[in-house]
């Protein structure tokens, strides 16, 4: 078996508890690493998107990577891939920390989980005290004891009930009432977008527990010290200043400079109120601590306090976060936008898709197409309510619990122009009009609009394009940073690190190489990223796309920037964009 | 011209903008440098290190040192990993 990997999958039926080892070729690990890669093979392989994603025969791959375990910093990651619930297409969550390493601890290089258990349940996986290459003891228990517990108390009741060392990935009560964009929790920190957490709730799977400690061995331990000691010495630089210094939230006083930052329902971008909610006025007014992911040397997380003292509660502040429930929704209040960052998490709700769902709607009944007159853009209050109402699938919390897109279907009056979404999923904090690479990132992404797998907008921040004009020599550069995206997140690293290397990919085989043995080079890897987007392609043409998916929302392509004419993007130029996005993949 | 400091450049410069005169951009960051060292780790010499970049009227990022401003123009100098 090569270094870095177990050589397997553990294979659980969730209806019956049922496990196996099913082995994994050498060449689909060189092939397709871990992480996202290797968890869209497995459901290509497993005719995943062919299935309803809420339907027992769904299938859920919790991947890690040949990285897990070793000293490599930020490397303690995984992957969260399934069919999206929110998109119909393929969906690839990433969260860090003890998961990843006590999952690959139990013996296996990924869990798929399919059927659907009979009640609520806890897949308990337990690989301590049995030997290498045995399968691990895997159980069902049930759960009903955790039903609309939040993830925080269901990973404490867990470990509480099974042993502190096991390490827990829950959902939340929205996974469990089935919210299109629930999330999948672990220690804090979230597999996000796309709605993985409906996925695992739609088996009645409320958590997995995974303890073990089963090692793989390095190929070459002495280079892989040294490299790991070079990485953890430039994750101290530059590079990361940002995110560990002020974390991502610092780029919404510089996206509103620019008029990026998107703004009630993407109607402006730039927000009068977007300096309460930076993290200079928030560090200035509030208790502030940091915090990383195991393994991990950055340390990105600032947690700020809220509460009637300042300090009553600590909530993680991200960028997106911040864009989603305060800009996008017109609120300024900084305590309002925290606590309902907070409540997301508990409940277990991608703040992204929440946020874009609620302005979408406040717009809808700006429009009178919504009979919710509480619901107003500037509104914290509302806001909260709104949190509430989608976590437990309540009144118009059911529909906004579908997702933009769906709940336009639903309120009609061509409000599918307005809603702030690409194939389904919520778009993130760029303004497209503004960062015009990212807005063909965005289009082409896909499982939907996403700052994670395109990072087209540094290159608007960049002197390669004219962010507002952008010409199609700017595809080359999209494409790029999608390749690269691809392959950070399947070795794993954490992408907070790309500022590091100078020469990505040959670092990166560097790397890989110490741990698997292979001798593989920065060419490879290049073949490999466009590998895996052509893996997901592949999925999503299996799922039912066409190319009608690769573009944006009408209001992005008719209308300007009020604020800057210049940030203008006719669908003619955005169709050229993609129709060359689609020949330089070779599609 | 008017210079802004975003994100880590303005923890380092202490101050969110300011008011210089310079003719060119690498005249304006030695400057910075100069009189502000706690911009040491930012500015190079004339040039913004790798991990910053510097931009003009919220309009055109610029690198090189030679480029010429005017006395209205604005100079943004934040991360160059601007997303996150």
């Amino acid at each position: 078996m090569t270094s870095g990997y177990h050589g397997c999958v553990l294979r659980i039926d969730a209806g019956s508890g049922h496990a196996e080892r099913v082995p994994v070729s050498d060449a689909v690990l060189r092939a397709y690493l871990g992480g996202s890669g290797l968890g869209t093979r497995l459901l290509l392989d497993a005719g995943a998107a062919e299935a309803d994603p809420l339907s027992p025969e769904a299938s859920l791959v919790f991947a890690f990577s040949p990285l897990v375990g070793s000293p490599l910093t930020t490397s303690a990651k995984f992957a969260v891939v399934g069919k999206s619930p929110l998109t119909g297409r393929i969906n690839d969550s990433l969260a860090s920390s003890g998961f990843a390493v006590a999952g690959k601890g139990t013996g296996c290089d990924a869990l798929l989980i399919t059927g659907r258990a009979p009640e609520l349940s806890v897949i308990v996986i337990d690989a301590e005290g049995s030997e290498d290459g045995a399968l691990p003891a895997v159980r069902l228990e049930p759960a009903a004891d955790f039903r609309g517990a939040t993830c925080r108390d269901t990973e404490e009741g867990l470990r509480a009930r099974l042993g502190s060392s096991f390490r827990i990935a829950s959902i939340g009560p929205a996974g469990e009432c089935l919210v299109r964009y629930a999330t999948i929790s672990h220690d804090g920190r979230h597999a996000g977008r796309g709605g993985s957490g409906a996925v695992l709730g739609a088996k009645r799977i409320k958590a997995i527990a995974v303890r073990g400690k089963r090692r793989v061995e390095w190929a070459r331990p002495t280079e892989l010290t040294a490299l790991s000691r070079d990485l953890s010495k430039k994750s101290f630089g530059p590079a990361t200043a940002k995110y560990r210094e002020l974390g991502t939230a610092t780029n919404l006083l510089t996206f509103n400079r620019f008029g990026a930052l998107p703004t009630r329902n993407f109607q402006s971008g730039t927000f009068d109120e977007a300096q309460n909610l930076s993290p200079e006025t928030l560090a200035a007014t509030r208790d502030k601590t940091r915090a990383s992911c195991v393994a991990c040397t950055i340390g990105c997380e600032h947690i700020y306090g809220f509460g009637a003292d300042g300090a009553k509660v600590g909530v993680r502040v991200e960028y997106e976060s911040l864009f989603a429930l305060g800009s996008l929704c017109g609120v300024g209040d900084s305590e309002a936008v925290l606590r309902a960052s907070k409540r997301c998490d508990e409940l277990g709700i991608d703040t992204i898709s929440a946020g874009g769902t609620i302005a979408f709607a406040m717009e809808c009944v700006e429009q009178g197409w919504l009979d919710a007159p509480w619901l107003r853009f500037g509104s914290g209050d509302a806001l909260l309510r709104a949190i509430e109402l989608i976590g437990a699938r309540e009144g118009l919390g059911s529909l906004l619990a579908e997702g933009s897109r769906r709940a336009a279907e639903v309120i009609g009056h061509d409000s599918i122009a307005i809603a702030p979404q690409v194939k389904g999923l919520e778009i993130p904090g760029y303004e497209p009009r503004a960062l015009q690479t990212m807005a063909l990132g965005f289009a082409v992404g896909a499982r939907g609009a996403d700052h994670n797998r395109s990072g087209a907008y540094e290159v608007d921040f960049s002197n390669k394009v004219d962010r507002r004009h952008i010409t199609l020599d700017a595809v080359r550069h999209a494409i790029d940073t999608e390749d690269k995206a691809a392959l950070m997140d399947s070795m794993i690293l954490c992408k907070f690190l790309r500022g590091v290397f100078e020469d990505f990919y040959a670092e990166s085989a560097v790397m890989l190489g110490a741990v698997t043995g292979w001798d593989v080079t920065g060419d490879e890897l290049r073949e490999t990223a466009r590998r895996i987007v052509g893996a997901k392609r592949e999925f999503n043409l299996r799922a039912g796309w066409t190319p009608a998916e690769d573009t944006l929302p009408d209001r992005l392509l008719n209308t300007p920037l009020p604020n800057d004419p210049e940030a203008a993007l006719s669908r003619d130029r955005l169709d050229a964009l993609v129709s060359e996005y689609h020949r330089q993949r070779g599609w | 011209m008017h210079v802004e400091f975003f994100g880590v450049p303005r923890e380092r410069a202490g101050v969110s903008e300011l008011e210089l005169h310079a003719d060119t951009l690498g005249q304006l960051l030695g400057t910075l440098a100069e009189r502000m060292p706690s911009l040491s780790e930012i500015i190079q010499r004339d040039r913004l290190h790798p991990a910053f970049v510097a931009n003009l009227n919220g309009d055109r990022f610029v690198t090189d040192p030679h480029t010429p401003l005017r006395a209205d123009d604005s100079v943004l100098i934040l991360s160059a990993d601007a997303g996150g």
